[in-house]
């Protein structure tokens, strides 16, 4: 089932067919879609690690950023993406250590054209969003990556989860998840799920029912996506299980 | 079969055996008889108390120390009578018969069956 | 877009991780493992306040065959109820729709770490010897198990041997009963009651649901433990012979504490096969005895018809080997059954020694 592509607010492919396959392609429009399929989750973790690693100001980080993906469309950057040696996340973060260091090296920057799949993306969201987390350690940049590449995953998730319930007139449905698990003072324990309950005036078994709904739904938007954005089943296995499964912590 | 009948069988022949020793003594060839009927008694008294503890106490270390003890009891009461000249065969009769007490403490702890028919050791 | 500050995303990773057990009587404590199709955790059985192993099929890779298997691997457990097969507590579906079963806690050490510690080779024998009893006891009730291999046993503080994980299990033609469906487990969980149900009244469980027939060709267990049929995927010939096999190869492993074959793959492994590449235990350890390494061999037999008959001749054959008595896989030589005799009696046999040398320098003091 396809759908609409749009970076930053918006959807993403749900092909089945692995973006990072389509990336080596020889079509540059198929490259140019697989990139922008992957920018999408991975725009903001290059931009905030562009910042902070690298020290550069929310100007260039953009800039920077914008060029990594139209090079590497132009130049076909990701064909030399090899799964049996790294995760391609971290091939990524490599790739964006390398373009940013030569790019230093030569001592000026190209201002990227509408070629570019991030050209239209909110970096000011991303940059509210420095401002409200926490610096991390110098020697913890590569953890942070990562870090940002799964909060860059999950809020795409919880957009997808939002539009299709809101299409599927599930409302409720998403308002008792966004209410329950995206909330800041989320309390623990059988209190919040009754308090919530009164608020929304439905019982408490109809909370747990929906989040239970809403989770496994979610949990398959997530997994679905990293389908997507890894090269194979191996890599896809050892992804869920490292981001939802026995590796944890 | 039972323990202490283990015993009383394998007691019996022990002191026969014992008892034959005897033979290497020239001066004790007269009284030969009587040596082998008390010493086949000694071998069956001990095997059967033996026997008994063994059907009570199950372990081969307990088994070969109480055997090693009525051993040397029985052998004790046997040689305080002493040959027609007075002559007592204390260490003659004692040591070997400690260690036919030990035998048969063995014995009857590795074989022979125990109560309601539980098997050997 | 939202924005997902970090405890919100640890909390989403938290809930789709972790099966969402809130219709069930159970709470997550941590992971135990995971491997193949599901993740096992412990968890607190809320009712009971016992502990428990809570093994979940992971979604991620979840397909009818593998519900099917997951489904049928709990039925199996749970109708073996031997004190050395771990058994079930509960089965049902999450309510995010996947499976789970739930069976005892086992506290204790793999066999691998067992082997590492045990001294005395007859203690090793006797953990083998209770392995060989569950064993037997699945093969009477026609089931095989398929993935022996010392991950698989558990030995606990006080002793107890459980065999565990059962998943590739398979019943044998004849053992199976007519079958319309299984119990339904619906969304809330509340198979589990109907699992509670049914073991307080063995004669109204539902009849086993047959396996997913596995394909000829499809190689299930662990390579070094394999059978040669199982290695070479000929699922058709899978019996309680090669149940036998993996026994054996459990048997060398408790002897030498190497694994039968080294080589990781099943594709090494077959070709270790084809070149009879199994170092004799002997080879590894002079000191293991011949009969033990001939008995040892005899259920490792490439050929299954060579192998023991039946789990019950190999554990028979060890009881005697503890016993002191010669065992039938090897046919002793006179100096050996004379060995193997004055091992046997050697206590006795010193005695009477002693008793000989007693009289002998009682002798000759008399005579000095």
């Amino acid at each position: 089932m396809m759908k609409d592509s749009k970076i930053g607010g918006g959807l993403f492919p749900t092909t089945q067919v692995s973006v990072i396959v389509r990336l080596s392609s020889d079509d540059l429009a198929l490259r140019f879609q697989a990139t922008e399929s992957m920018a999408a989750v991975y725009w903001k973790p290059i931009y905030k690690y562009i910042r902070l690693k690298w020290n550069k100001s929310s100007e260039d980080a953009k800039d920077l950023t914008q060029g990594f993906f139209a090079r590497a469309i132009e130049k076909d950057s990701f064909k030399s993406y090899d799964p049996s040696r790294a995760r391609f996340r971290t091939f990524v973060r490599t790739c964006v250590d390398g373009y940013v260091s030569n790019e230093e090296k030569a001592a000026h920057r190209i201002k990227r054209g509408g070629d570019c799949p991030v050209e239209s993306v909110d970096f000011n969201s991303a940059e509210m969003e420095l401002k409200l987390s926490e610096l991390p350690a110098e020697n913890t940049m590569e953890d942070y990556f990562y870090k940002e590449w799964v909060r860059s995953l999950f809020s795409m998730a919880v957009e997808v989860l939002r539009h299709e319930f809101t299409a599927a007139g599930k409302t409720t449905q998403f308002e008792v998840f966004e209410r329950y698990d995206l909330n800041e003072d989320r309390a623990t324990g059988e209190g919040s799920y009754e308090s919530l309950a009164r608020a929304m005036e439905i019982p408490v078994s109809q909370i747990t029912n929906y989040l239970a709904f809403a989770r496994r739904e979610f949990r398959r938007i997530v997994l679905e996506k990293l389908r997507e954005i890894t090269a194979n089943d191996d890599e896809f296995r050892s992804e869920a299980r490292w981001l939802l499964g026995a590796n944890l912590k | 079969m039972s323990k202490p009948l283990l015993g009383l069988i394998v007691g019996a022949v022990l002191g026969i055996l014992d008892g034959l020793t005897a033979l290497f003594y020239p001066n004790t060839a007269p009284l030969i008889m009587g040596i082998l009927i008390g010493s086949s008694l000694k071998g069956l008294l001990a095997g059967v108390i033996i026997g008994f503890f063994a059907r009570k106490i199950r372990s081969v270390p307990w088994g070969i120390v109480f055997g090693f003890g009525v051993g040397l009891l029985l052998a004790y009461l046997v040689a305080m009578r002493g040959d027609p000249t007075g002559h007592h065969y204390y260490l003659e009769i004692m040591v070997p018969g400690s260690i036919v007490g030990m035998i048969l403490g063995f014995a009857t702890q590795r074989y022979g069956k125990g109560p309601k028919g539980i098997g050997a050791n | 877009m939202n924005w997902l500050n970090d405890e919100m995303v640890d909390h989403l990773r938290e809930v789709s991780t972790f099966p969402d057990l809130s219709r069930t009587p159970y709470r997550i404590l941590r992971v135990l493992g995971s491997g193949g199709m599901a993740t096992v955790y412990l968890a607190e059985d809320t009712k009971l306040s016992r502990p428990v192993a809570l093994k979940v099929m992971d979604s991620a890779v979840s397909s009818e065959d593998s519900v099917s298997r997951m489904q049928a691997e709990a039925q199996i457990i749970a109708r073996l109820e031997h004190p050395g097969i771990v058994p079930i507590h509960d089965v049902g579906t999450l309510p995010d729709g996947r499976v789970f079963y739930a069976m005892k806690f086992v506290q204790g050490n793999s066999l691998t770490h067992y082997s590492q510690k045990a001294a005395a080779i007859s203690e090793r024998l006797r953990v083998f010897l209770k392995i060989c009893e569950a064993v037997a006891f699945a093969h009477a009730h026609g089931i095989i198990h398929r993935d022996l291999k010392p991950e698989n046993i558990m030995v606990g503080a006080f002793g107890e041997v459980m065999v565990m994980d059962w998943g590739v299990a398979k019943i044998l033609p004849g053992a199976e009963e007519d079958v319309t469906t299984l119990a339904d487990f619906d969304s809330t969980g509340q198979g589990a009651s109907t699992a509670d149900d049914t073991r307080l009244d063995p004669s109204m469980r539902p009849p086993l649901k047959p396996l997913v027939e596995t394909m000829s060709g499809t190689v299930l267990g662990t390579p070094s433990y394999m059978a040669p049929e199982q290695a070479l995927g000929q699922t058709a010939g899978h019996s309680r012979l090669t149940d036998v096999y993996s026994l054996g190869a459990l048997l060398y492993f408790l002897l030498t504490h190497r694994h039968p074959y080294e080589g990781a793959s099943v594709q090494q492994i077959r070709e270790n096969f084809r070149e009879k590449q199994l170092l004799r235990p002997r080879k590894s350890d002079p000191t293991i005895p011949k009969s033990l390494e001939a008995v040892c061999m005899k259920a490792m037999a490439f050929e299954p018809p060579l192998r023991y008959s039946k789990v019950e001749e190999l554990a028979t054959d060890v009881e005697l080997f503890l016993s002191d008595l010669p065992v039938s896989a090897y046919e002793e030589n006179i100096i050996e059954k004379a060995g193997r005799w004055l091992n046997r009696y050697r206590f006795i046999i010193f005695l009477m020694f002693a008793y000989m040398l007693v009289r002998f320098v009682l002798y000759f003091l008399g005579r000095l």
